[in-house]
């Protein structure tokens, strides 16, 4: 009998329900300091002298370090996605001359406790001369990234098209907000030389290069850990400076130092997500073929760049074509450099972007042709795979049409059709989603014990998805014995395999993949372990949220009477866990429709710094789910899957706006849809 | 987030209290359920030099028809109140674990202008006992409440408790909010008080303070024109529709 595919109950659950699981914030060194930021107070200003004398002379403070200390250590790096113009603007450790954001790190405090530290960092403050601050995207003088990208013949399709449809767009950043807020804890050994660095992070592997990378120390000589992670969302991916000037404490001090972030740090200083406004038009025949595709897009990408800054945008634009057939394409990416935090991957990181503008736009030309919006996708969606899409992308495996198919029967989109009439606001829409998961390469471990239980090391790492539980199910699997039988171990550069990451809904088909390839290694090869590394192209998830929704025209209140996701993630190891990944994926997704917007004033200033300006979703707010599965497993991995953790974030969000655009009649508003914008949009 | 450097004090007697708080005057701050305090200490918004937890003083956690005591719960006041509009206020307040802590009195003190039970009280004509070692004085609610997050209370006074007039027979009340999120702060709300011999709305979150309505007892036949009439010095624009809404929906589900 197959446990792939069977809904076990999580096996970590135990620890993690019962106070078991150990954080970041729960592991005491002896000896250990605590780390406090000194952050600048205004978003855009040259730095005088920095008084940190008086800082120094509380009681219980070791250290004050600034930039001045830190001449030795670098930025983190960048990543540069193919073709792209990347700018040298990685993100100072600490700031030397000049603050480019408010809340950015100016001054580390060690002392012996975080509150003394935190005393003492109110001390340390610099004289500010106060500077202009950009805070709109478009009217930024300053590009930190560029990239023109065209493909198919875009100039014949928009010539060929009987309707160009123009829309402007608006997403505002998002906050991640993980329940464990970043953390880290940094230890020089003398005698050996080691830096252990523990983590609040997605994967060890990462962090531990950028950390060398920074620090100028060769790989080997640091080791990453990672303690039991309380979520991340993409935004524990790439280091950010306060780890950086962690580890550089230690090893200054001797001893081990501990920065514990904070929820006013997080809303400060963790990089956010989206922020993106874009152009777009799409080339219409007057049959409703989708014949071209090209979009502005201005990222706002804030003060700096840290490692993964440019690579939402990226994925925003190469698919900006979605699940549709269209034959040409072109897109400018402008990375506009704003006096705000630097935005980063949150859950769909390009995905939600991408989705949002091509399923407006279908819904905007469906509106102006004056056919059904699911009739014109139906025209279009991608039919057979492998699929190139004009950027070069290849879609490995999918079927489009029975994922809207089967959210349109969910979510009764017939029946309430029948319903729309004067008076009532009622709003139908559906999005579909591409999910760009997988590629790249993970490796694998696995070893028998004498006692007959399996242990597997991946260099995959959980952080909330339950690796425990999905690695078990294939490795018993292959192995014949219970799941019970197999210890999953991850998380520790000394003691597992290198891996790549978790992040990009990869783990499930590229882990899991090096992982049942270890295993199988190990019963064909008959030894006592072996060792597997898994590569494979990019994997493209797939799907279609349904949504009807209805405004009360009197106080502009929201409500969602359906909301259907349909997902197609290929071979599902654990349907439980995978209505899991639906279940947050999509409140997630509602909280960026609903309600969460960061927002600056025009002086750079954030607005929303707690959970009292920047609410999310509860369980009161969730609407009934109704969530299916197509499964069409994916050619470039013997499990056939791909990932699952994003599609209620890509695709819910551009349902609903569908749905409220919809009700509205028309009348184009951009999320966070609330009680007051709807209201305005209504009179 | 950890609060700035404070001193301590917890003493066991009112007059102890009422002695630390005419002692340091303007640089101490009363805790009691520290549901407004706490945050705002943590975020350094604030920074008295002495804190003055009152959670052992004995007898100031008396609810009794027509009294609140300083001690008092919300989720008492949810639970126990003799006044039904009190009782239905108060669950709209937070979530249970901030109703477990908070205190009615902490909340009309600390006169957030989109706090319930201010507003449900201002609706049913309550007023407030403070004492100071100077004495004791009595104010209306209405007279009590100045701005946002500031009453007529002197830094040397508690206040001691809330006094909730008996409602002639026949009277109904009723309540209504809407907030982004359960448990989050209203956009707008409304109290309805319906007596035999008239009608008094109090709106929060669309003013400085609760903002009192008297309208004649006639008008509660008609929910939708009593909406009307309850909002119309309200700045048109969105709270004002909101308002208007809750008012008439607090009015149909009065009882």
């Amino acid at each position: 009998m197959s446990y792939v595919g069977r809904p076990l109950a999580r096996g970590e659950d135990e620890r993690f329900l019962s106070g078991r699981a150990r954080y970041l914030d729960d592991l005491h060194p002896d000896d250990l300091l605590h780390a406090a930021f000194a952050r600048s107070l205004l978003a855009h200003a040259r730095l005088g002298d920095l008084e940190v004398e008086a800082a120094r002379a509380q009681p219980g403070v070791v250290a004050v370090l600034t930039a001045a200390d830190l001449t030795d250590v670098l930025p983190p790096p960048v990543v540069e996605p193919p073709g792209m113009w990347v700018a040298d603007a990685g993100h100072p450790i600490l700031a030397a001359s000049t603050a480019r954001y408010a809340g950015e790190p100016i001054a580390l405090v060690v002392a012996e406790s975080r509150a003394l530290a935190e005393d003492a960092a109110e001390l340390v403050q610099p004289d500010y001369e106060p500077l202009q601050a950009v805070v709109d995207p478009r009217a930024a003088g300053e590009a930190l990234t560029r990239w023109e990208k065209s493909g198919g013949d875009v100039d014949r399709a928009f010539a060929e098209a009987d309707v160009v449809v123009a829309r402007s767009f608006a997403l505002p950043r998002l906050v991640a907000a993980p329940m464990e807020t970043r953390g880290a804890i940094a230890q020089h050994d003398p005698d050996g030389g080691l830096l252990t660095v523990w983590l609040s992070f997605q994967d060890p592997h990462r962090p531990l290069d950028q950390l060398a990378h920074c620090l100028g120390r060769p790989p080997e000589s640091i080791r990453v850990v990672l303690p039991d992670v309380g979520g991340a969302f993409g935004s524990k991916g790439a280091v950010g400076p306060e780890v950086v000037a962690v580890a550089a404490a230690a090893l200054r001090l001797g001893r081990p130092v501990k920065w514990a972030e904070d929820r006013l740090e997080n809303f400060l200083a963790a990089y956010q997500g989206r922020g993106l406004e874009a152009d777009v038009e799409l080339g219409v025949t007057r049959k409703g073929r989708l014949l071209g595709v090209r979009a502005r897009l201005y990222a706002d990408l804030g003060a700096y760049l840290i490692s993964t800054t440019a690579i939402p945008m990226h994925t925003a634009a190469m698919l900006i074509t979605g699940a549709y057939d269209i034959p040409a394409a072109e897109v400018a990416v402008v990375g506009a450099r704003t006096n705000k935090v630097p935005t980063g991957p949150y859950r769909g990181a390009g995905r939600p972007e991408a989705a949002y503008l091509i399923e407006r736009m279908v819904d905007e030309a469906a509106r102006e042709l004056g056919v059904d919006p699911v009739e014109l996708r139906r025209r279009n969606l991608v039919r057979a795979f492998p699929h190139e899409t004009p950027f070069g992308w290849t879609y490995d495996s999918g079927d489009y049409e029975r994922c809207l198919d089967r959210a349109v029967e969910l979510a009764e989109l017939d029946r309430f059709r029948t319903e729309k009439r004067p008076g009532r606001r009622l709003g139908l829409g559906v999005g579909m989603l591409i999910e760009r998961s997988g590629g790249n390469w993970e490796s694998a471990v696995a070893r028998r014990e004498p006692d007959g239980r399996v242990v597997v090391r991946t260099g995959s790492s959980p952080h909330g998805q339950g690796h425990e539980t999905t690695f078990a199910q294939i490795v018993a699997d292959e192995l014949g014995i219970e799941p019970t039988a197999v210890e999953i171990l991850w998380g520790d550069t000394e003691a597992g395999p290198a891996g790549v990451g978790t992040f990009g809904s990869r783990s499930t088909a590229m882990g899991g993949s090096a992982v049942l390839e270890a295993a199988r290694r190990l019963r064909e090869e008959g030894g006592m372990e072996a060792a597997a590394v898994f590569e494979s192209g990019l994997l493209f998830s797939s799907g279609c949220y349904a949504a009807v929704v209805e405004i009360d025209p009197e106080t502009g209140v929201l409500e969602i009477l359906r909301l259907a996701a349909v997902d197609d993630a290929g071979r599902i190891v654990n349907p439980l866990l995978a209505h899991g990944q639906v279940v947050g994926a999509t409140a997630q997704g509602l909280g960026q429709a609903l309600v969460e917007a960061v927002r600056h004033d025009e002086s750079g200033q954030p607005l929303t710094i707690s959970f009292v300006d920047y609410p999310l979703l509860t369980a009161w707010e969730m609407p009934e789910l109704r969530s299916a599965f197509v499964e069409t497993p994916s050619p470039l991995n013997p499990l056939g899957a791909k990932g699952v953790g994003e599609g209620g974030s890509i695709a819910a969000p551009v349902a609903i706006a569908n749905a409220v655009v919809d009700a509205l009649h028309g009348v184009s508003v951009d999320p966070p849809f609330t009680e007051a914008k709807l209201w305005e949009a209504l009179r | 987030m950890k609060p700035p450097p404070f001193e301590y004090a917890a003493p066991h007697s009112l007059d102890e209290a009422l002695a630390l708080l005419a002692e340091h005057g303007d640089d101490a701050k009363v805790l009691a359920g520290g549901q407004s305090l706490v945050p705002l200490l943590n975020f350094r918004l604030t920074r008295p030099a002495l804190l003055v937890d009152i959670n052992r003083v004995e007898g100031l956690d008396g609810l009794e028809r027509g009294r609140i005591g300083a001690l008092v719960r919300t989720r008492r006041v949810e639970r126990e109140a003799a006044q039904p509009l009190l009782r239905r206020a108060a669950t709209f307040v937070g979530h249970p674990q901030i109703r477990a802590r908070g205190t009615a009195c902490g909340s009309v003190a600390h006169a957030d202008p989109a706090a319930e039970l201010p507003c449900a009280l201002l609706a049913l004509g309550a007023g407030v006992r403070l004492r100071s070692t100077r004495g004791e004085r009595e104010l209306l609610l209405d007279d009590f409440l100045v701005g946002p997050f500031s009453t007529a209370l002197e830094p040397d006074e508690l206040l001691l408790e809330l006094e909730v007039p008996e409602q002639p027979a026949g009277t109904r009340v009723g309540f209504a909010e809407h907030s982004r999120i359960h448990g989050d702060f209203a956009l707008a709300g409304a109290a309805v008080v319906a007596r035999p011999d008239g009608l008094v709305v109090s709106l929060l979150a669309v003013a400085e303070r609760p903002l009192r309505v008297d309208l004649p007892a006639e008008a509660t036949a008609d929910p939708g024109e009593a909406a009307s009439l309850a909002v119309r010095d309200l700045e048109p624009g969105h709270r004002r529709a909101l308002a208007e809404a809750l008012v008439r929906r607090a009015l149909e589900g009065a009882e």
